[in-house]
């Protein structure tokens, strides 16, 4: 954007508009009806967002008075284009560690440091985000096409005998891993990661890749309405179709657990309300209540004290999945996430 | 050649009625013939804010262009149909251009420009934007009924001793309204649909039904927007039994 | 609906007479003017600014266009489809347009009334329904599995599946254009021709095709220069490795905020558009296209 043209023609122009603006006038005082203090959450919509109305956002309300809107679809980018334009859509958000890093890096992120003593547990507090939950993706498959069959990654790529169409999230950084999962590399030895050898292992099932998701509600319904029939996917949707009796299955072997951080876009208006409500969503039984009904583990430690045993079994960080799977690390990335991130989407594209 | 014609005609109708048995599905999926028939998706269009708030959205802006576009197009219009002058060919052509500029290239523009002036995400950002798109097919309807209109009947009002702006109201006005109806109609129903504009430039508050739409569709294709898509497309069929009674009355 | 075209009278303005000066004519288009200069001028100036400024000034943009493979496959992609898109529309379309105007007045009202319900339902609502269409558990699927078993075939997320449902969103403005012309056609010609004893086919070519070319150039121009610029159908239900230019410039934008890139591949898009209607305009007016 014109950023550098210098900031006082802006001012003249903002000015021009609200002397001349008659429109521009009349529009607010339709806004203003619905008073009262407003937090935009950005949300993953469906079961994560029911259960966050449910056990954060409603608790919150009632204790603060300051309704929650949720928004969606989730994008990193325009976390960076609002703080660049100043228009807010949403003032709280969730980032995977990979974009945590990228948001940190290109200053998006409002500091946190104010809740320093009361998220005090280690790795809780992390680049201006604030640990919440843990989250896997997971292979899973259409059971009427392959039966229990597949195992592993490797098997996703084994295009001879599992035929078939193909499906992974657009999101360079947890591609990458899986790919080289897929080609043999074991799970504990993929960071940091041989770039080039990920790609050549797309290069081979590119064809197979009939499209990929971006918005977690998308990938469910890809699997549910049989249009891929094998599918990297967060463990929570699988589980939500597999409880809905829909003949799908999944594996947490090789699963790769991200943990998703709250932060608060920089530059908000509501910065301070934003900050209470980061606070609030990881308070203990909060966000033991929220993963137990979206299925994930939570980074509060001390939120295990309401978790019971049989709802843990569901949870990628419990103690009979967690040495199935393994865990991104961002610092041995192995590459600038930004530049892959960029490579990958041209991969995607050719 | 009529009956392939006929053909035709059909590939253009059935699609869209494959939206509306999709509507009344009772199924999560998009699963067609749906499994088994409800009303949930109804039930759940008009009790979620997140449907009912854009709509709302899109009725307002769509009505605020629509008021907007008539005020700087019909004066223009006037002009243009009944004065020669220099510089017209090109007035012309620059009132088309809304038209020709493909949306996504324009989106692009108005995000950078509204964001400059503070009217990203807002209400006048996003009517500012749809009457631009608005003037071109707003200005073609009028112009056009402006034509057919026979001038003789304001010479005889300014014959008779009224004042030429007593001769518009009464006389002009009256014969040209169904062409000001269909012209602000028509720019209604541009901003009410206009879709690539509004993904980049309306925002949480301002979010117009088509961008609610796209995105819902991007998101998880539920049959919440087969519900919508036969509102409209119940709102489209009504309008057009409308004009063929108009006709059918009018002779 | 949309046949608007009307003969011009062209006549001086009489409750203004042209003693008057011609001021007045300038003072009435002037808010419109202005309003269109600063809030659609100038945006589009931006677009063109940002082109060669952002991040920083040069042509770097342009050039990594017309040099880089993948940028030089979505254009071809991009030509490609939407030339076959308009064809593909007037072959359809020319049946229907031709029975329109030939058929009995109850017949081409009804089939008026179907092609315009099309053409005012939304772009979203008829990709939707081509999704449901096309999908794995949709009717085509269904209709497959009924009759020939074995696995529905693979549809949506294609490079089939954006055209067809991209002629379908489209068919409406050919099939509009091409029965603006035929039926100006006198139905007397056609007789006056059977009875000097040309064939029907020869008839077809050399009296209603050469009556329909207007309507023919009308219609592939409209068809191909909004394909060229479509953005929904193709990101909604086209296959991710076949994007077209409007896809592509909306995703430097969403994912990258990449303005400068964004914009130099808007000014290449506007560039083409503005070509086919500049040539268009210099053979018939551009008044006409939308006539």
């Amino acid at each position: 954007m014109e950023r550098t043209t210098a900031s006082a023609t802006r001012l003249t122009r903002r000015a021009a508009f609200s002397l001349g603006g008659g429109l521009a006038l009349s529009i607010p005082a339709f806004r203003r009806l619905r008073a009262a203090e407003t937090l935009f959450v950005n949300t993953w919509g469906g079961p994560w967002e029911r259960a966050a109305a449910k056990h954060l956002f409603e608790p919150f309300t009632r204790e603060t008075g300051a309704d929650i809107r949720p928004v969606s679809p989730v994008s990193f980018a325009k976390l960076a284009a609002q703080v660049r334009s100043g228009a807010y859509e949403f003032d709280v958000t969730t980032l995977g560690l990979a974009e945590l890093v990228r948001a940190h890096r290109a200053n998006l992120l409002e500091s946190l440091d104010s809740l320093k003593d009361r998220v005090n547990w280690r790795g809780g507090l992390y680049l201006n985000g604030v640990a919440s939950h843990a989250f896997a993706t997971v292979l899973a498959w259409n059971q009427q096409k392959y039966g229990d069959a597949p195992r592993t990654w490797k098997d996703f790529w084994d295009l001879a005998r599992f035929p078939g169409s193909r499906c992974l999230q657009r999101y360079a950084a947890r591609v990458l891993p899986i790919a080289l999962a897929g080609d043999g590399v074991p799970t504990d030895k993929l960071y940091p990661l041989d770039i080039e050898r990920a790609f050549r292992a797309l290069d081979r099932i590119k064809p197979s890749l009939r499209v990929w998701w971006t918005q977690g509600q998308q990938s469910a319904q890809l699997l549910r309405d049989g249009e891929v029939d094998m599918i990297g996917i967060w463990h929570g949707r699988v589980i939500e179709l597999m409880d809905d009796n829909k003949p799908v299955t999944m594996t947490w072997e090789g699963g790769q657990i991200d943990r998703a951080y709250w932060v608060v876009a920089r530059g908000t208006p509501r910065r301070d309300l934003a900050r209470r409500f980061v606070e609030a969503a990881v308070q203990p039984e909060r966000l033991a209540g929220f993963c137990k009904e979206a299925l994930y583990g939570p980074l509060n430690p001390n939120s295990f004290a309401y978790v019971s045993e049989a709802d843990a079994v569901r949870m990628p960080t419990s103690p009979q999945n967690y040495p199935k799977v393994f865990e991104q690390d961002i610092e041995n990335f192995g590459g600038d996430v930004t530049q892959v991130t960029s490579r990958f989407e041209r991969w995607v594209g050719a | 050649m009529i009956a392939l014609g006929w053909l035709v005609a059909m590939f253009v109708a059935a699609p869209l009625l494959v939206v509306i048995p999709i509507s009344f599905s009772d199924a999560v999926s998009l699963e067609f013939p749906p499994p088994s028939w409800g009303l949930r998706y109804y039930q759940a269009y008009f009790a979620d804010p997140r449907w009912t708030q854009p709509t709302i959205n899109s009725l307002i802006i769509a009505t605020a262009v629509a008021a907007l576009t008539m005020v700087l197009v019909t004066p223009a219009a006037f002009a243009l149909v009944r004065h020669r002058f220099g510089g017209k060919g090109a007035v012309n052509l620059l009132l088309m251009l809304p038209m020709v500029v493909p949306h996504i290239v324009i989106a692009i523009g108005y995000y950078a420009f509204l964001s400059d002036i503070g009217l990203l995400q807002s209400f006048p950002g996003v009517i500012l934007a749809h009457t631009a798109l608005s003037v071109p097919v707003a200005f073609l309807v009028l112009t056009a009924s402006l034509k057919g209109f026979d001038r003789t009947l304001e010479r005889a009002a300014l014959s008779l001793g009224a004042a030429p702006w007593q001769a518009f109201l009464h006389v002009t006005v009256p014969v040209l309204w169904p062409g000001f109806a269909a012209a602000a109609l028509f720019a209604f129903v541009q901003s009410f649909d206009e879709t690539v504009v509004a993904i980049f430039v309306s925002g949480a508050t301002t979010e117009t039904l088509p961008r609610r739409m796209f995105d819902s569709i991007r998101m998880q294709a539920d049959p919440v927007i087969a519900v919508v898509s036969t509102l409209l497309f119940g709102v489209v069929a009504l309008l057009a039994l409308a004009a063929m009674l108009r006709r059918r009355a009018g002779g | 609906m949309r046949a608007v075209a009307s003969p011009a009278t062209g006549d001086a303005g009489f409750a203004v007479p042209a003693a008057r000066g011609t001021w007045r004519p300038w003072l009435l288009v002037a808010p419109l003017l202005a309003f269109l200069a600063a809030f659609f001028l100038v945006p589009l100036g931006q677009v063109l600014v940002m082109s060669v400024t952002d991040p920083e000034p040069g042509f770097g943009h342009f050039v990594a266009i017309a040099t880089d493979g993948f940028f030089l496959r979505v254009l071809a992609q991009t030509f490609a489809t939407a030339l076959l898109v308009a064809v593909l529309t007037l072959l359809l379309g020319f049946p229907l347009a031709y029975a329109m105007a030939e058929a009995g007045p109850r017949m081409a009202a009804l089939m008026m009334v179907l092609v315009t319900m099309s053409f005012w339902t939304s772009f979203l609502v008829r990709t939707y329904a081509w999704m449901v269409i096309l999908g794995k558990s949709g009717p085509i699927a269904w209709l497959s599995a009924t009759l020939l078993g074995g696995a529905p075939p693979e549809l949506l997320f294609t490079r089939f599946s954006s055209t067809l449902a991209m002629v379908h969103i489209l068919i409406p403005y050919m099939v509009l254009s091409l029965y603006a012309a035929l039926r100006r056609i006198e139905p007397a010609v056609l007789r006056s021709a059977a009875s000097l004893g040309a064939p029907p086919v020869s008839v077809f070519r050399h009296v209603i095709l050469p009556l329909a070319a207007p309507g023919v150039v009308n219609g592939l121009t409209l068809v191909f220069v909004l394909c060229l610029g479509f953005y929904v159908t193709p990101v909604l239900i086209g296959s991710p490795r076949e994007q077209m230019i409007a896809g592509v410039i909306g995703h430097q934008v969403e994912e990258f905020l990449a303005f400068g890139e964004a914009s130099a591949l808007s000014v290449v898009l506007l560039a083409s558009t503005m070509i086919v209607l500049g040539v268009y305009h210099r053979r018939f007016g551009l008044d006409r296209l939308w006539g």
